[in-house]
């Protein structure tokens, strides 16, 4: 222990190890962990490279050249190909890659546990059963049946929220009660699937690995503009993870109020889950794998918003370029690639018994 | 440790910091029954009694961590629940029993986001702040440790750490709910001077901080504390300054024990030291090693 009477003549100031402090004007000042920024520019120069990348390879190749000039709106003989076919498509891809990616991070931040994630814990489970009933019952329509799942994501959250609150949100309870709900209305599925007409079901099993086949400008619009919208709450979520990755008692000791804040953080990783979720099917493990790689990549104690929501996208960018070449000319749903990579990631989460903390001193 | 400071007359001590009434309950079960304290500013205040006896529940009460069922805790007046606790926590510092540090955070990190009350989401790094979390690093000398991960930290240092965090918050008023649970006896005098120079007046006169800890051992509460509360069964038994409470009479009373107190051969204050000599209660055939 340091006596008081120490030469005062030396005192260096101490700042958050990592972080540097960037100055806007006169009294703006924000932390950036500068680890976390080398990451996400990382990231969102290998996201620009498989985007120009994606837009190249297709059945036919086309020169980065002419890809520039598409995606830059000069003329070019590719145009249809590039421009009409693969732009729109991998712009729903990126898109929902975002969502996902944030979503991810939102809700295991909350629960403070790698294994949740909105396709663990039910809603990717509930969008699939409201939309594949609404199939089954003769709803075909394109335009109607995303918003359904959204509907679906957003009520199966919230009865896992509701029957997880007991005086106080309990994370692994939170967990828990997810992964059952998602088991339930997993069945929900199988039984709609099981009543329903074999041409619905064939259609309802495409949708429901996930799949950006056939998406365009129509479904890029809606997720493109709830992401603008819900930016300024993403901002304030990147912020308020700093408390709520302490325990309850030490979070409200600093003055958060740990309720509305977790609830605004779920909801808002439900909301975005859900709509990524509609947009393109529940493509699987990408809200899982996004945060826990991220994290490992910046080494910050909460996990980081942007890096997850790059990776996101990166994921599924990739896993979609994969999925339309790997068989072609066959087509995969970009589902069946991120769950060969997602599913032994998980396993290896369990392995390792990370099931989340408990503990005090571990 | 008789802190006779400049002008720390007994009867003019004020408090800020006050329970009316208190009465605490988990579910349906009652733990504590209209309790009335108040707390001495800048003074060193510690709750002592038997396991289970609702210590460490009056002290979250106090933290505003549990509702009243009854009653109020109240700062400068006004009951906690009628003040925002971004407010209470500009005021009130408070270290739980066992913090859990976010995974692999860094020394510094942490204690930095004992500043949490006092920033913004334009302004997470003011001067104020820098000046709050280097003073509060080297009073508790965590300084060295600043670029390590907590994770790695033995169990005194982290303490240090999380006290740390706690004096970061600039507060007035500390609340630590059994700061030296888990440490050894070296790192619990370490812990409990640190908590003493906290509450020590500075240089110019100006009053230290007040500090309400919960503590299970008695003869350390003797020790350290200007103000002692004893509890037992969930009301207050007697309070005062050690040496008037710590009495054989209230050893029996509080914690049902046959009790000797004699002077601390070091400080002076009291010491408790168990009666009733332990017996063999039968010769034993096993023989000692």
């Amino acid at each position: 222990m340091s006596t008081d009477t120490a030469v005062p003549a030396r005192k260096v100031p101490v700042r958050p190890a990592g972080y540097g402090v960037v100055r806007i004007g006169a009294r703006a000042r924000f932390l950036l962990h500068r680890r976390s920024a080398l990451v996400s520019l990382g990231l969102a120069a290998l996201l620009a490279a498989l985007c120009v990348a994606y837009l190249c390879v297709g059945e036919s190749f086309v020169a980065p050249t002419e890809v520039v000039k598409v995606v830059l709106g000069q003329p070019s003989p590719d145009e249809l190909v590039v421009g009409t076919l693969r732009l729109p498509r991998m712009v729903v891809g990126l898109l929902v890659g975002l969502a996902f990616g944030v979503a991810g991070a939102l809700i295991q931040t909350v629960a403070r546990n790698p294994l949740a994630s909105p396709d663990i814990i039910g809603v990717s489970q509930g969008a699939g059963a409201l939309t594949v009933g609404a199939m089954t019952f003769g709803v075909t329509s394109y335009t109607v049946l995303p918003y359904l799942s959204v509907l679906g994501g957003i009520l199966a959250a919230v009865l896992v929220y509701v029957f997880a609150w007991r005086g106080g949100l309990h994370a692994t309870r939170f967990v828990l009660i997810g992964i059952g709900f998602a088991v339930a209305l997993r069945s929900v599925t199988t039984l709609f699937l099981t009543k329903g007409d074999y041409l619905v079901a064939q259609q309802a099993q495409i949708w429901m690995t996930g799949s950006l086949n056939g998406r365009g400008w129509n479904e890029a619009a809606p997720i493109g503009w709830t992401l603008l919208v819900l930016l300024p709450a993403v901002l304030w979520a990147a912020r308020a993870q700093r408390t709520v990755s302490m325990d309850d008692d030490t979070a409200t000791a600093l003055g958060v109020r740990l309720g509305r804040v977790r609830l605004g953080l779920v909801a808002l990783g439900v909301v975005l889950a859900s709509v990524a979720t509609g947009t393109a099917g529940p493509v699987d493990f990408v809200a899982l794998l996004a945060p826990q790689i991220a994290r490992r990549m910046t080494r910050t104690a909460q996990i980081p918003l942007l890096s997850s929501a790059l990776l996101g996208a990166v994921v599924v960018v990739l896993g979609d370029l994969l999925a339309r070449r790997l068989f072609s000319p066959t087509e995969l749903p970009v589902g069946v690639l991120t769950a060969a990579v997602g599913a032994p990631y998980l396993i290896w989460l369990i392995i390792r018994g990370h099931g989340g903390r408990s503990g005090g001193n571990a | 440790m008789k802190t006779t400071g400049p002008g720390t007359a007994t009867d003019t001590v004020t408090s800020r910091l006050t329970a009316r009434g208190l009465t605490l309950a988990y579910e349906d079960r009652t733990v504590v029954h209209e309790l009335d304290l108040a707390v001495p500013d800048g003074r060193v205040t510690v709750i002592v009694g038997p396991n289970a006896c609702g210590k460490s529940t009056t002290l979250r009460a106090l933290g505003r961590l549990l509702k009243p069922a009854g009653g109020a805790v109240l700062l400068d007046g006004t009951e906690l629940s009628r003040i925002p606790t971004r407010k209470i926590a500009q005021a009130v510092g408070l270290l739980p029993q066992t913090p859990v540090a976010p995974e692999a955070i860094t020394v510094s990190d942490l204690v930095a986001r004992g500043r949490q009350p006092h920033q913004h989401w334009w302004q997470q790094w003011s001067d104020a702040d820098e000046r709050a979390v280097t003073e509060a690093m080297e009073r508790t000398d965590v300084t060295a440790l600043a670029e390590r991960s907590v994770d790695e930290l033995s169990g005194g240092q982290r303490q240090r750490v999380w006290i740390a965090m706690a004096l970061a918050q600039d507060t007035d008023l500390l609340l630590l709910d059994e700061p030296t649970t888990y440490l050894d006896i070296a790192h619990q005098v370490e812990v409990l001077d640190l908590v003493r120079k906290l509450a020590a007046p500075a240089a110019d006169g100006t009053r230290g901080r007040t500090v309400v800890t919960v503590l299970h051992d008695l003869n350390q509460a003797a020790r350290y504390a200007d103000h002692l509360v004893a509890m037992k069964a969930g009301r207050i038994v007697a309070e005062g300054r050690p040496e008037d409470v710590v009495t054989a009479g209230l050893v029996r009373e509080v914690f049902g024990l046959e009790a000797v107190i004699v002077p601390d051969p070091v400080t002076g204050s009291p010491l408790v030291v168990p009666g009733a000599p332990w017996k063999p209660s039968a010769p034993s055939p096993r023989k000692a090693s």
